[in-house]
């Protein structure tokens, strides 16, 4: 019998190598082929070849490594963190068929660690090997930041590493003071309630909700995300949020918190979204959006809503995908992806604005996409716990993400009603009605398709879910009413589309709170701080110049070392505290 | 490579007049005759979604744009701050 062999930490060493092979054609096919034996061991694990599968919430445990006094469990395998672990190897499948005339081979490694580390986490059985994933986790994305190489994007680099910092930190107290109250370190559900002694548990939330960009904590999202490079930032759409949220499922499904910060977040973004005029930073908004579906799905907890939160983050992740790689299109393919200067590039690539518009058409929970099969389902989670409010701000949630994403983005960069784009951007096309790279169009297409077929077919994703589905996404009452909510939406975009065009602004977040304190505390270290400790510097200087001056002795210049002047400077203040302690 | 330039503008068109109709008939049938089945009473309202979209998606836009009177700014708005301080 074979064993198993832990697929993220395939991706993750075998990604290492990728600089070291010199044929680039072999390179390239490696490249490919590690998330593809990453899929080939989770179906070989699905099919039961290490052992059966127990239902959800039983797990097989599979590398259980002694730590000291502990039981790492790097292996724990159920229902949930297959059904992530699929999606992110196929993810990661398709984002590497994009990313692969990237030149720099260690923007390669640096993706792949990303990905295997996020498997990681989500195969983690104790909190232990769940934090030093998610520590490599907050990482990897510094490099994808950091290879485009502008100053914005060091910057946001930094940035990044130190919002996950925060939250590592914020997890780790959670972890040992877990540790502390119950002498386990297992990755299960957590106590939850309100009073001193839950401390622990509210830092370790606050550490989920950091990485899961929920409301007010998602500024980090849009502001990182949007300074990547083309593909890296597409691997950052899929791992670290959703991570966030499969740890949300495990340890805090069923608090009532989450169900309003995930209502919040899924509307408020949505509000910031209609001012962007950054393409990949509004997607960001929708990230922070469709998140606060997964996490009001947690909040809700019921059975249906966790199926929900888990089906939602299984699509979002591939069409979220395939809506990054369209804007990275405009972007690689002209420079940029803003509203401003784009707009018209419907005739010069006309499949890359097809293939978005399947991701927008996904998002929005169009039906026969596969938002709808997975957005309706948390919907309808609400419905059945009697939370109209609920109710009512997710289904407004998804008019503005069908307004932005759905009719506001490719509106913006393929048409615009113009036919020809600005001569700027038409000098950098080429004559032809494919200017986009054909392997994009290819990660893109697969994508799309898997987009499609969810839609369409999705009873392969609710099978996979960890409690059996009792939901039937295409009823009369699901589809009319949201085929005509959007019909509806459309005419309203239609009307004020003028209002939703772009300008070249900034819009501010909440990290305006943390950024601008913080920028008056370098100010305040760079200003006064220095000077105040140059006036300190120079007055002890020319405090011992003076002393020096009077101890010296002037036939024995030379005799006056470093050594000399601190015996001489002590000296004097062995005497000076000596009178001091005679007369005071 | 021709037909892909072609922008079907008028077929798009033709074809949501006729489901925005088709959308607003089927409600008023549906509704009375007990096919469609909602969970909250103000669903049941005529033409309920077809209100909320419209509407939730222009007032989306316009408070949006109210926020953003005071939250829009320049767009190198955090390059200026740093710079000041140098």
């Amino acid at each position: 019998m074979i064993t198993w062999i832990h697929p993220g930490l395939v991706i993750l060493l075998g990604g290492f190598l990728i600089p070291f092979i010199k044929w680039r054609r072999v390179r390239l096919t490696y490249f490919l082929c590690l998330p593809l034996a990453g899929l080939a061991i989770l179906l070989m694990t699905s099919m039961g070849v290490f052992g059966s599968l127990p239902a959800w919430p039983e797990s097989l445990y599979k590398w259980n490594v002694p730590f000291m006094k502990f039981t790492l469990e790097l292996g724990r395998i159920n229902k949930l963190s297959l059904l992530f672990g699929y999606v992110y190897v196929i993810a990661a499948f398709c984002m590497n068929i994009y990313a692969i005339r990237v030149k720099n081979n260690w923007e390669h490694v640096a993706a792949m660690i990303y990905v295997g580390s996020a498997l990681g986490a989500i195969f983690a059985g104790d909190l232990f090997t769940l934090f030093f994933c998610l520590e490599i986790m907050s990482w990897a994305p510094f490099f994808l930041l950091a290879f485009r190489g502008t100053k914005k994007s060091m910057g946001a680099a930094v940035r990044y590493v130190l919002w996950h910092h925060l939250s590592g930190v914020c997890v780790l107290a959670g972890i040992l003071m877990h540790f502390h109250h119950t002498g386990s370190i297992a990755f299960v559900h957590m106590p939850w309630g309100w009073g001193w002694e839950y401390l622990g548990y509210h830092l370790m939330l606050l550490g989920f909700l950091i990485n899961s960009a929920t409301i007010p904590f998602h500024s980090w999202l849009s502001d990182t995300y949007s300074e990547a490079t083309t593909s890296g930032s597409v691997y950052m759409t899929a791992f670290t949020t959703k991570t966030a949220v499969f740890c949300l499922i495990v340890s805090f499904s069923g608090v009532s918190l989450l169900m309003w910060l995930g209502v919040m977040s899924a509307m408020f973004s949505v509000f910031l979204a209609v001012l962007e005029n950054d393409g990949r930073r509004l997607l960001s908004y929708h990230i922070v959006s469709q998140v606060g579906y997964m996490v009001a799905g947690v909040g809700i907890g019921t059975e249906m809503a966790i199926n929900g939160a888990a089906a939602h983050a299984f699509c979002h992740i591939i069409y979220k995908g395939l809506l990054y790689m369209g804007a990275g299109c405009a972007l690689t393919v002209v420079g940029t992806a803003k509203f401003n200067r784009l707009g018209g590039l419907y005739k010069y690539m006309p499949v890359s604005f097809w293939l978005t518009m399947i991701g927008g058409l996904s998002i929005s929970a169009f039906p026969l996409f596969s938002g709808f099969i997975s957005k309706t389902m948390t919907l309808e989670a609400a419905e059945l716990i009697k939370q109209p409010i609920v109710y009512l701000l997710l289904e407004g949630a998804s008019i503005g993400t069908f307004l932005h994403t759905g009719l506001k983005l490719p509106w913006n960069i393929w048409l615009q009603g113009k036919d020809e784009p600005s001569p700027d951007i038409r000098a950098k096309l080429k004559d032809s009605a494919i200017n986009t790279p054909v392997h994009m169009l290819i990660g893109m297409g697969i994508l799309a398709f898997l987009c499609i077929f969810l839609g369409v077919y999705p009873k392969i994703l609710y099978s996979m879910l960890p409690y059996p589905v009792e939901f039937v996404p295409y009823t009369v009452t699901k589809v009319f009413s949201i085929t005509q909510m959007f019909i509806f939406a459309f005419i309203g975009f239609w009307i004020l589309r003028k209002m939703v065009a772009g300008h070249p602004t900034y819009t501010l977040d909440t990290d305006w709170f943390v950024r601008i304190p913080g920028m008056a505390f370098v100010r305040f270290c760079k200003g006064p701080l220095i000077s105040f400790g140059t006036v300190l510097d120079r007055a002890v200087l020319s405090a011992a110049d003076f002393v020096i001056a009077s101890v010296r002795n002037p036939k024995t210049e030379t005799l006056i070392t470093p050594r000399a002047i601190s015996f001489g400077a002590s000296f004097a203040l062995l005497v000076i505290l000596f009178f001091l302690a005679i007369y005071a | 490579m021709n037909r892909l330039r072609i922008y079907p503008k008028k077929l798009f068109w033709r074809l949501f007049y006729i489901v925005l109709v088709a959308s607003l008939i089927l409600d008023f049938v549906w509704l009375y005759t007990h096919v469609l089945h909602y969970h909250f009473h103000f669903q049941h309202f005529i033409q309920f979604f077809a209100i909320f979209g419209l509407f939730g998606c222009m007032a989306l836009i316009l408070i949006a744009k109210g926020i953003g009177f005071f939250i829009v700014t320049d767009e190198n708005y955090y390059e200026k701050k740093s710079r000041r301080e140098k």
